[in-house]
């Protein structure tokens, strides 16, 4: 097929990248989550007729489960409740620290990086809508991380922390499709979260953008952040 | 096509299409996002496919629109790097095996060169020199003439063997 376009040495070029050019086997993460993804729907079966007895019964138990709700210990948050509330506490320690000089966060960043164990390739620092201000390593669910803080022109705070540790498990309905992106987003006890994995650690951006055009104004700065981020663990 | 049928066939070009992947995004984790976006791209337009057609070629090019879409417009964004802050090429993924020095230093010299090469000429050359598509199929997928294909895989290989010659490791003597 290659005859034609051999040139001077072409073939030689073709036979070398055949033969050594490595080739790069998609991760089984990957395939799995492709093969999630093109897993069509379960059709819905038709009810059987054991099911308005089961129903029957199913709403009696659950009668008495509220009743004896009261009683009962409560159910343990999911895994992205737990995350939040762990965002939470370094939200407000960005939101509230008094000595952040942005003309200093890139000289802070390779301690930064050091201390945090997440090395950035490449850091958004900001343009006209949103700067980066400050940028500070940080503890999440006993975790080593790295907390980056933004601040948009009406003064209001993005947090945007990676960890280490894949223990928050990302619910696949949940994600909703942000530019070429499929991150998780939810909104906890008042403020915004979009939560996803990046090369192997856990990434969440929190802020408290939560009425509905704000949620999109928080969306663009996901956008500009995450296409312009690149992270990697360091141990 | 049968939905089941479509999934199927699609899912066995996951390897290649990851390996162009890579050498379109040079980095890892990009390379996943964009095999993720064609696959969910192919799915929602699954209905264009024509059965009978080769859907290797479908699904290389919805990943190469995919990646000039995204991916350079990204490119052309403002430099984001500051003083104090690692600047400088992501590094390639390797999956590869363990080598021995002189031929993990081709590799390296290879992909360095390859990545020297601008995208319209690179993958035409990784289509019809590694995937072995024909000059149709990729002439289809770079949506150009043959003759164009033809050409940029020549100047490819041209400036590739310039290239490697320059590092000096490989010899194509």
């Amino acid at each position: 097929m290659t005859g034609d376009i051999q040139g001077s040495g072409g073939d030689e070029v073709g036979q070398l990248l055949r033969e050594r050019l490595p080739r790069h086997q998609a991760p089984a993460r990957l395939r799995l989550s492709v093969a999630d993804a093109l897993d069509p729907p379960k059709p819905r079966r038709r009810p059987s007729l054991w099911l308005a007895p089961a129903l029957s019964a199913l709403a009696t138990a659950m009668v008495m489960m509220l009743w004896l709700a009261p009683s009962l210990p409560r159910s343990s948050p999911d895994s992205i409740q737990r995350l939040s509330r762990a965002v939470m506490s370094e939200y407000a320690r960005a939101v509230f620290a008094s000595d952040v000089d942005p003309g200093l966060v890139p000289s802070t960043l390779p301690r930064v990086m050091q201390e945090s164990g997440v090395l950035l390739q490449w850091v958004f620092t900001g343009d006209e809508d949103i700067k980066l201000v400050n940028a500070q390593p940080a503890f999440l669910e006993g975790r080593r991380a790295l907390a980056l803080t933004y601040q948009d022109r009406d003064g209001h705070s993005v947090s945007y922390i990676i960890a280490h540790g894949p223990s928050v498990a990302i619910p696949d309905r949940e994600r909703v499709q942000i530019a070429r992106w499929r991150p998780v987003v939810r909104t906890e006890d008042g403020l915004s979260l979009i939560v996803w994995r990046q090369s192997g650690l856990m990434c969440v951006m929190v802020s408290d953008l939560v009425s509905a055009s704000d949620l999109g104004r928080f969306k663009e700065y996901f956008v500009k952040v995450r296409s312009a981020t690149e992270v990697t663990p360091n141990y | 096509m049968a939905d089941d049928e479509f999934r199927q066939q699609a899912l066995r070009h996951i390897d290649a299409l990851y390996n162009l992947a890579v050498y379109l995004t040079r980095n890892g984790s990009e390379a996943e996002d964009l095999v993720q976006e064609t696959y969910a791209r192919a799915l929602r337009f699954s209905h264009r496919f024509e059965p009978g057609t080769y859907m290797r070629a479908w699904m290389f090019q919805i990943l190469r629109n995919t990646f000039l879409t995204f991916y350079r417009l990204r490119e052309r964004e403002p430099a984001l790097s500051e003083a104090g802050v690692p600047e400088g090429e992501a590094p390639m993924f390797h999956h590869a095996p363990v080598e021995d020095g002189e031929s993990a230093g081709a590799h390296m010299d290879l992909e360095r060169a390859l990545g020297r090469i601008p995208e319209e000429f690179r993958t035409p050359l990784l289509l019809a020199e590694v995937e072995g598509l024909s000059l149709e199929e990729v002439a289809r997928i770079m949506d150009c003439p043959v003759g164009t294909v033809k050409s940029r895989i020549f100047r490819a290989k041209e400036r590739l063997r310039a290239l490697l010659k320059d590092y000096g490791g490989t010899d194509l003597t």
